[in-house]
């Protein structure tokens, strides 16, 4: 009840003119800077707090106005994976694996439509998640410790090798090109480079979103060229500009379960949103690819990432709130200016800034709304989209990627790396090397080795500490009881291919 | 026959890669050190790699010559457009990019021209103006 | 033909470009960040360059540029090459700058900048949970002498690194004979490393108290000593390492340098607006809301006293073992 008067004061805070103006402005630009790839809710809130800075906005309204634009990107990144199959940013890679088919198949509204809505029901549980249980959830979180981080991370890549691709060597070795990839850099804790070439340039290593979009957005050109003129289709089949209802109902089971992994994704401190959208999608697949439609189309592999993804970026902010602890880049940055604005996160925010707290909480459940309100009538404006002929589409694609990069970091080197990355990209999907594993290694690998490392730290070398507790106990018989339902599906698959051509001959 | 290349190229750099991560100092402090990581992740990809080499899958359709040369002028075109954006400037160099790639891909040269005279400048007003991104409207040969 | 319409499109975009740039002043004065948004570099960018507009101290924005890499290597290195003679150009830089300096990180000397002012500190504590048996630096400094292997010590730097030099100098002053057999956890931030220390898997947290105050409020965790000359003002409470015998003070000073060939003029110019700016209640009010003690120490002195911590900081790291 107290929690319910305490949000009854938030909507009262956050339905101010400016902040609902705020609120409606830093969707729009959110979704934009999220569809554009190459920019992604890091660069979106880093580039919007000077502006914040320039009118003076108190600290509610400037986290309304970041906020919103954050949970703006989320929204906007599936875009250009459904369209293009280029991700608009790190966590939505994986709705590129069922949302371009779709789009292929001229379901592009459809596919919109229900990763949309996944976004809604996504974040909004994540929502109903943070003002329920913030408090509550961050002290459990305290609790997982390094060890139980690499087991994580190990339940992670033991089942990466069914998320997509003909052979399940090709998928591990490109999740191993990734953690390869990740280990390049200043090491942060001894200090020595590694792999750098003695360019200071690598020194911090290769940034996920150059390695991202020199992968996806490059190497497409280079496919794009390969077909003659003639055979490569005009546009992609629209089909209907209006989603159908009952597909958006049929994904309802995919879009909770992937709402509920998402979120404790996103709860845990440095796992964030990536990993919430990949573990959703694993999870989906294990339980309902029982046609093997997954990765060619299945409107549940849409809907599953995206309700991920949205829900671990909501579940994000509770570490960031409550412990000050940022669960990713995003929120890194969202508790830098937190704390330029004079308010302090952590154990005591909730205390004593509520009107902070709630009314930022308030008009997350309002951005939603407007967020879906206004990405359901874009589905028609983006779909058209597609029919913009090739040759004005990508080079304007490849600009956008350019200045992206180049905007945030200033660097040329960036810039040569996306190329570089571009051709490695167009190789390995020659080769029916899925990129989606290498990102999520690039992505994840760092945190892998260092809580590996830690874990080693705390027991002064002794490896028995990765099986010493009851949470990493749990999750490495969890990724056992996957790798055993694979090899059991696999197999069942296997004889039902055999039994059928045994009655078709 | 490409497959099992791949597989040699990936083997020879997982083994360069393994290799090189034992040059790394167990250093002060630090149990684990920097090696062990890149050992663990360096061993299963020359496995997973070498049998790729002895049991290869798939086939690879390689792209006609004519093709090749396309996509060759293409990274050329790339590749000059990051040597070019800091003594050109943005919307030059963002013109120039836009121009040859439109034209590489087929749209009419004319057209190509003109979209890239629209898109640079538009371009570089919403990133430096709008969103505040830094970006040299004249590059350093103006300067 | 084409030529004609090409001129035309690009006279109405630069037209409009034009009329967007009267809209936002010119800046002509940047600060870089030599690190990703969000964090101390970058938030001394962000506030000085606020408060420098704010004040009227330069014309226009200040523009606030990013460059991560190499715990700030990659900025100095473009500094010393590109820009060594820009008088309009800043760059954020703190204690942990000087110790990258001083074990030989950077690909340059100290001496190739020119070290303007540092304007604020925050200060390093030793802290451990609430229900640590540990209730004093005292007692620490027993367990540790006793068996250095015992408790495990975490903070925010890697190995070798300010955090972890800091809590070394304590032992040091304590007595513990073998320096390298305290283990030491290296985490992402202060506040990773005291939520982990909440969550029971390490004992010790040395590192900065600004990002942490929260949890001093809060009664979480119980802070041993800060390692300051005074007692901190927003924590009066909390005993100084000086107080209780063990003579260590452990700043993280945030500071700026520019290029090493600007000129004396330019360089006496930028100190007297930093000094004004460091005087204002705008600044006075900003850092303290971050944790920060607003120190003052400016051009000779400012030059003097990096130089005199680096060379300190280099002893420290050869004694412990960190560089050879």
């Amino acid at each position: 009840m107290e929690i319910l008067s305490l949000l009854g004061q938030g909507f009262v805070v956050a339905s101010t003119p400016l902040n609902i103006a705020l609120l409606l402005m830093g969707c729009f630009i959110g979704t934009l800077l999220g569809a554009l790839p190459g920019l992604g809710p890091v660069n979106g809130v880093a580039v919007l707090i000077p502006l914040t800075f320039t009118f003076g906005f108190d600290a509610t309204s400037s986290m309304i106005l970041l906020c919103a634009v954050y949970f703006g990107c989320m929204y906007g990144g599936r875009i250009s994976s459904i369209l293009l199959n280029i991700p608009g940013d790190e966590p939505a890679i994986m709705t590129t694996l069922d949302g371009y088919p779709m789009a292929v198949q001229g379901q592009a509204a459809n596919a919109l439509a229900i990763s949309g809505v996944a976004s809604f029901v996504g974040a909004t549980i994540a929502v109903i998640g943070l003002s329920l249980f913030a408090p509550i959830l961050a002290r459990a979180a305290i609790h997982f410790g390094p060890a139980d981080y690499f087991a994580l991370y190990i339940l992670a890549f033991a089942t990466i090798g069914g998320i997509a691709g003909v052979d399940p060597r090709k998928t591990l070795l490109s999740a191993l090109i990734g953690l390869m990839l990740a280990t390049v850099g200043l090491d942060p804790i001894s200090g020595v480079p590694r792999y750098t070439f003695d360019s200071f340039h690598l020194y911090d290593g290769i940034e996920p979103i150059v390695a991202l979009v020199g992968l996806f957005a490059i190497s497409e050109i280079l496919m794009l060229l390969e077909k003659t003129f003639k055979d490569r289709p005009k546009a992609i089949p629209v089909g209907s500009w209006l989603p159908q209802w009952g597909a958006i109902w049929r994904t309802r089971w995919a879009m909770l379960r992937g709402s509920g992994v998402g979120f404790v994704a996103g709860v845990l401190p440095g796992a964030g949103a990536s990993l919430g959208s990949f573990m959703a999608y694993v999870a989906e697949k294990q339980t309902s690819n029982k046609k093997g439609t997954f990765g060619k189309g299945d409107p549940r592999g849409v809907a599953a990432p995206e309700a991920g993804n949205n829900a671990a970026s909501g579940g994000a902010l509770i570490p960031m709130l409550s412990l000050g602890v940022p669960g990713s880049g995003t929120t890194a940055v969202l508790l830098a200016m937190l704390i330029s604005l004079n308010v302090q996160p952590g154990p005591l925010l909730f205390e004593r800034q509520p009107d902070l707290v709630w009314g930022l909480v308030a008009s997350l459940y309002m951005a939603n709304v407007a967020l879906l309100i206004l990405n359901l009538p874009m589905i028609g404006i983006f779909t058209r989209l597609m029919m913009t002929p090739t040759w004005a589409l990508m080079p304007i694609v490849a600009a956008v990627t350019f200045v992206g990069v180049y905007g945030i970091s200033n660097s040329v080197f960036d810039l040569e790396m996306m190329v570089f990355f571009g051709v490695i990209g167009y190789l390995l999907r020659k080769f029916d090397v899925s990129l989606v594993p290498l990102v999520l290694g690039l992505l994840l690998g760092g945190d892998m080795e260092r809580n590996l490392r830690r874990a080693m730290s705390i027991s002064d070398g002794d490896w028995s500490i990765l099986v010493a507790s009851p949470i990493s106990i749990g999750l490495y018989i969890l990724t056992v009881f996957f790798l055993a339902l694979s090899v059991w599906l696999a197999v069942r698959d296997h004889r039902q291919t055999k039994s059928e051509r045994l009655t078709e001959g | 026959m490409s497959v099992r290349i791949l597989g040699v190229a990936i083997f020879m750099i997982a083994a360069l890669y393994t290799r090189q991560a034992g040059t790394y100092d167990v250093s002060f402090g630090d149990v684990l050190g920097p090696t062990v990581f890149p050992i663990i992740v360096g061993i299963p990809m020359m496995i997973l790699s070498a049998s790729l080499v002895v049991f290869p899958t798939g086939q690879v359709d390689w792209p006609a010559p004519q093709r090749m040369w396309r996509q060759a002028a293409a990274l050329a075109v790339l590749v000059g457009f990051t040597m070019t954006l800091e003594p050109l400037g943005f919307p030059l160099a963002t013109f120039a990019l836009i121009t040859l790639i439109g034209i590489i891909l087929g749209g009419a040269p004319r057209r190509a021209v003109l979209l890239g005279a629209i898109m640079a400048p538009a371009l570089w007003a919403l990133f430096d103006q709008v969103l505040g991104l830094p970006l040299d409207f004249l590059g350093e040969l103006f300067v | 033909m084409i030529f004609r319409k090409l001129t035309t499109a690009k006279l109405a975009a630069v037209t409009a470009a034009a009329v967007t740039m009267t809209a936002a002043p010119a800046t002509a004065n940047e600060c870089i960040a030599p690190s990703n948004p969000g964090g101390g570099w970058d938030f001394t960018c962000r506030t000085i360059g606020r408060i420098l507009t704010e004040l009227d101290l330069v014309d226009g924005n200040v523009q606030i540029t990013n460059m991560p890499g190499g715990v700030g290597a990659v900025t100095f290195a473009m500094v010393a090459a590109e820009r060594s003679d820009d008088a309009d150009l800043i760059v954020a830089t703190s204690t942990v700058g000087i110790t990258q300096i001083a074990q030989g990180r950077y690909p340059a000397p100290l001496d190739t900048m020119r070290y303007l002012a540092m304007l604020g500190a925050d200060v390093g504590v030793i802290a451990v949970d609430d229900e640590s048996p540990i209730e004093s630096l005292a007692d620490l400094n027993e367990a540790m002498a006793a068996d250095p292997t015992a408790l495990v010590t975490a903070g925010s730097s890697g190995a070798g690194g300010w955090d972890h030099i800091r809590l070394l100098m304590v032992a040091d002053e304590a007595g513990v004979e073998d320096l390298s057999a305290i283990r030491w956890v290296q985490f992402d931030g202060g506040t990773d490393a005291v939520t982990q220390m909440m969550g029971g898997q390490i004992d010790v947290v040395s590192t900065d108290l600004g990002e942490i105050a929260g949890f001093v409020e809060s009664g979480d965790i119980r802070v041993l000593a800060a390692l300051s000359d005074e007692p901190i003002p927003a924590f009066p409470d909390i005993p100084t390492a000086i107080s209780q015998g063990v003579d260590v003070t452990g700043y993280n000073w945030r500071g700026l340098y520019t290029g090493g060939d600007v000129s004396d003029e330019e360089y006496a110019s930028w100190v007297d607006r930093l000094e004004t700016l460091y005087n204002s209640d705008e600044w006075q009010e900003a850092a303290t809301a971050s944790g920060l003690v607003p120190i003052w120490r400016g051009g000779a002195e400012f030059e003097a006293f990096v130089r005199e911590q680096a060379d300190v900081m280099e002893q420290i790291s050869r004694d412990i073992g960190v560089i050879e």
